[in-house]
């Protein structure tokens, strides 16, 4: 219980430090940081509705950080989510734009199964790479992402283009509102559904099956793992393979609910983020649900800023950049505290 | 053919200045992912530096200092608060992109990019063909050479790759490995801030929003193909532009055929095969146990 104890208190001071480093950039580059503070908070958690926004953006992170935590629980450093989450997003809209006109009990499915490939096979090569060959996943998943925002930039400026598009930015045609699962509100049964039953069946093969178990200890000790018979490169491929997938599915659900149609450069920090809740949530399934609403509120409040209060959006990427600059830190100070809290209590 | 190496140079040239600087962080055992945030900071102070001050020693001043702070603190989070260095490494290069954007919007207000008066003095006509190319470009073979001599053929190199490898010897023998690495990632970080400032205001005079586009990144990528050696990774920096520089010609050359946003892919594909060639040939880069965590002393 202690360690559970600590390691929460030491992600809220280490969150806090971040915070303040935060307003330390924000005086710099000439904004007034309470100002700021006082703005994100309320477009992230004080407005009215606030739940409702943090959910909508909540959500799709939440999914993208439960595979990201397992790649992460696994040992593998996967930070392409977001290649992953666009070729999801592009190998829907691909079936979505095939399949026009056909029944929505069949494109949707479709389109679910699509996305969840096409993030699946874009991890896919650099878990090839790096279990084959040794290459190290963290640059070849980097370099994906990059090649992912590029192929995206041509899909949706050429394959998929609407040509009645006002040309300020490319984007691909509008789906059909019969195949959206969610309004551009964002919030719908289907997609809340979606989130728990991958909460659910994550949180399931991380606790319950011989499968997590062993990842686990794969991650913290491979020699071990493989001299009790267990195959790494399976175990490592299928964690590459299941991250892959969720950040596809997150960038369907992205597509098919809120947005509605491609655009290049779209959610531009969506991995990220992901991997920032992965890891503030110390890569348990659970504790990802509760971060992810954080840092779906966060997300939120990046809108809200520009349009309600003025200042730029990019402050958001600074809270979260700040935030990954200080989240793995360990600290001996606060494990320190809280035992002698701990003494202090017990003797009294 | 000399507009090819023009377009090699001009590429290649920022992308072996951050190389240097990883190279360095390397030999002391860290794995430098905050290259790419210290690249934009260097290359956005630049520009801005110019433009509101008028002068260049004085942008280029500013630059440096900006990039060695920002390099204290990641040695301070790696170092004295043990973070993974990939982690903060990733916070870095965010904390730079994001404050880079801040900076631009908070003085130019909404502004995609901004164009400044004047950038890093040229050849001349003197050198022909090459004239538009800046004097880091000329200096870059100097600073390979520098550096090669302080990593491979002086005291300080030594105790540095010892505080890399071996931090426990480079204890006994009473060097103290921590202050090595401190030394190193200043020294990187003035190598990105003038990377950014050839970048910026080496022939383009201009500083746009993301405009190092994964630079560092694949200047880090550089270190590991190069194995850690300044040649070395100085000539697969010069491998990436050139692949950089083919798929800008190739876009001359098949017009419309081939979709130019995939040609632009080409150098980070090349970074892949570099990465994946060096696995091959020195086996794998790691356990995957341990990695970004720093060895203690």
């Amino acid at each position: 219980m202690t360690d559970r104890i600590v390691s929460v208190l030491r992600a809220i001071v280490f969150i806090g430090i971040g915070l303040a480093l935060c307003g330390v950039i924000f005086e710099i580059a000439g904004y007034s940081a309470p100002l700021m503070f006082q703005s994100i908070a309320d477009g992230a958690f004080l407005r009215s509705g606030a739940l409702g926004h943090a959910l909508r953006w909540g959500l799709p992170l939440f999914i993208t950080a439960v595979g990201v935590a397992i790649s992460f629980r696994a040992g593998y450093f996967n930070i392409g989510a977001q290649g992953q989450f666009y070729m999801g997003a592009i190998a829907a809209a691909f079936v979505a734009e095939w399949l026009n006109g056909w029944p929505a009990m069949i494109v949707i499915p479709a389109c679910f199964v699509a996305g969840m490939t096409g993030g699946a096979l874009w991890a896919l090569w650099p878990g090839l790479l790096r279990l084959k060959s040794g290459a190290d996943e963290v640059i070849t998943t980097l370099m994906g992402n990059f090649l992912a925002s590029l192929v995206l930039v041509y899909v949706t400026s050429g394959p998929l283009k609407d040509p009645s598009g006002s040309g300020q930015q490319a984007s691909s045609r509008p789906l059909d509102a019969a195949y959206r699962i969610s309004t551009s509100y964002g919030l719908s049964p289907t997609i809340v559904a979606l989130a728990v039953l991958v909460g659910v069946l994550m949180w399931l093969l991380v606790n319950r099956t011989a499968f997590g178990v062993l990842a686990g200890l794969a991650g913290r000790n491979p020699t071990m793992v493989e001299w009790q018979g267990a195959r790494i490169w399976r175990i490592g491929l299928a964690s590459f393979l299941i991250s892959g997938a969720l950040a596809g599915l997150a960038g369907t659900i992205e597509l098919m609910g809120p947005n509605g149609r491609l655009a290049g450069g779209f959610l531009p920090g969506h991995g990220f983020t992901a991997i920032l809740i992965a890891l503030v949530a110390g890569l348990s399934v659970a504790g990802t649900a509760f971060v992810a609403l954080f840092f779906g509120g966060l997300a939120s409040a990046a809108l809200f800023l520009p349009v309600m209060a003025g200042l730029p959006s990019a402050a958001i990427d600074i809270i979260n950049a700040a935030i990954a600059l200080f989240i793995t830190a360990k600290s001996g100070m606060i494990d320190r505290i809280v035992k002698f809290g701990r003494r202090a209590w017990t003797r009294s | 053919m000399d507009e090819i190496i023009v377009a090699i140079l001009r590429s290649g040239t920022p992308l072996v200045y951050v190389t240097l600087a990883g190279v360095i962080a390397q030999r002391a055992g860290i794995w430098h992912l905050g290259l790419e945030g210290l690249m934009i900071t260097g290359a956005c102070a630049t520009i801005l530096g110019i433009v509101l001050t008028g002068s260049l020693a004085l942008a280029l001043l500013i630059a440096v200092v900006l990039c060695i702070v920002g390099s204290i603190l990641f040695w301070f989070v790696v170092e004295k608060l043990r973070a993974n260095q990939i982690i903060a490494g990733l916070g870095l290069t965010g904390l730079g992109l994001g404050g880079t954007s801040l900076a631009v919007q908070s003085i130019f207000g909404a502004q995609a990019a901004v164009t400044a008066p004047f950038g890093l003095p040229r050849l001349g006509p003197a050198f022909g063909a090459y004239g538009a190319l800046s004097v880091l470009v000329l200096l870059m073979p100097v600073f390979v050479f520098a550096i090669w001599v302080l990593l491979r053929r002086t005291r300080f190199g030594l105790r540095l790759a010892a505080s890399g490898e071996h931090p426990f010897a480079a204890r006994g023998v009473g060097v103290n490995p921590s202050i090595m690495r401190l030394v190193a990632l200043v020294l990187g970080g003035a190598l990105c801030a003038l990377a950014g400032a050839e970048l910026a205001a080496g022939s383009l005079q201009i500083f746009a929003q993301n405009m190092t586009a994964g630079r560092g990144f694949m200047g880090f990528a550089a270190v590991i193909f190069g194995a850690g050696h300044p040649v070395g990774a100085t000539f697969a920096a010069i491998f990436f532009a050139v692949v950089g520089a083919i798929g800008i010609r190739a876009q001359l050359v098949f017009g419309d055929r081939i979709p130019h946003d995939l040609l632009l892919g080409l150098p980070y594909i090349a970074t892949v095969f570099g990465i994946w060639l060096s696995a091959k040939l020195r086996g794998g880069a790691r356990a995957a146990v341990g990695f970004g965590e720093l060895r203690d002393p």
